[in-house]
């Protein structure tokens, strides 16, 4: 548990170390995500040492969103703005997620 | 006093929603949503300045880094079955990232909303850290904003998502799991790994992807 801790905090330090080095538009964690999944491959790191703390981690990913989500709060005075906002995010997800889901969906049974 | 309040409690609604997810089949029970709507509702009738909260929820904020790398484990262990569809799963990302940033930048400029906005709902479909990072990059963004809708997008995909892949005869893992990585980002893939290790993964895979294609897409179009 505590190697896993360890491992997920200095590859994301050198995600963002690396973000920061070459200006890449992507955030240090999904450049450390990148640099760990690599590391695994190259033999450097061993599954085993990760897995029952990334495994707890991943269980509790839901409630990791909630202290930013709560910020909406900021921003209920911007009124219908907010409303046409929030109905752009619900109608243009679904069309994302069926069109997403259909294109991989006919693509790999396609062959 | 009010700090540790914050903390518990935060962890509180979302056990809550926990348990009405175990009880009930309602999509709308996401213990994420839940949380969110408690803890605002809270916040709204207590007066708590939502800037104290935000400084006191700190330590669960703070392990949203880490988690993202541990998402570098199921891709590692479902490698061989993603790299086997990586031509779909491409293909799919540009089509979700193209349509979703889109269909934002037409209504916010159909509806002539503010810069904050205009920016906000054109990369929510990127991973909040990621249009956080852009809104803080251009003129004109609000990356608490930003995050806010991606975070709903997360919600409304997580939310709606699986029934409505179902009705589409979605049925294969890396097609669920891509669609809810492109839109629900974090939470979506949240929902996923509830389904199989598969889907969890293929969903980091487009969360990762698809913040991607923003981060390369929004910043050479701002300001056209």
């Amino acid at each position: 548990m505590l190697l896993a801790a360890a491992l997920l905090y200095g590859f994301l330090r050198i995600g963002e170390g690396a973000a920061s080095l070459t200006g890449a538009p992507l955030p240090g964690s999904v450049l450390g995500m990148v640099l760990l999944w690599g590391a695994l491959e190259a033999g450097i790191v061993r599954l085993a040492w990760l897995q029952d703390g990334a495994g707890v981690l991943l269980g509790w990913l839901g409630l990791l969103f909630v202290p930013a989500g709560v910020g909406f709060v900021a921003f209920l005075d911007a009124g219908w703005v907010w409303g046409a906002a929030l109905a752009v995010s619900a109608f243009g997800g679904l069309v994302t997620v069926g069109l997403v889901g259909l294109v991989v969906e006919r693509g790999v049974r396609r062959g | 006093m009010v700090e540790l309040a914050c903390l518990l409690g935060t962890l509180a609604a979302y056990g809550v929603g926990l348990r009405l997810q175990g009880r009930t089949s309602s999509p709308l029970a996401n213990p994420t949503l839940i949380a969110i709507l408690v803890i605002g509702a809270v916040l709204e009738l207590s007066g708590l300045d939502y800037g104290r909260y935000e400084d006191a929820t700190d330590p669960i904020a703070f392990l949203l880094g880490p988690a993202v790398v541990a998402l570098a484990v199921p891709l590692y262990v479902e490698r061989a079955t993603l790299l086997d569809h990586t031509r779909h799963l491409l293909l799919g990302v540009l089509a979700g990232a193209s349509v979703a940033m889109a269909l934002g930048a037409l209504v916010a400029w159909l509806a002539r909303f503010s810069d904050p906005f205009t920016l906000a709902v054109t990369t929510r479909t990127a991973t909040s850290p990621v249009s956080i990072a852009i809104a803080e990059q251009l003129d004109g963004g609000a990356p608490a904003l930003s995050a806010v809708l991606s975070i709903s997008s997360g919600l409304f995909a997580a939310t709606f998502g699986p029934s409505l892949l179902d009705r589409l005869g979605v049925r294969l893992p890396v097609a669920r799991g891509l669609a809810m990585g492109v839109t629900g980002h974090g939470i979506g893939t949240a929902r996923m790994l509830q389904e199989s290790r598969l889907a969890g993964a293929t969903s980091s895979v487009g969360m990762g992807l698809g913040g991607l294609t923003v981060a390369l897409v929004v910043p050479g179009l701002w300001g056209l």
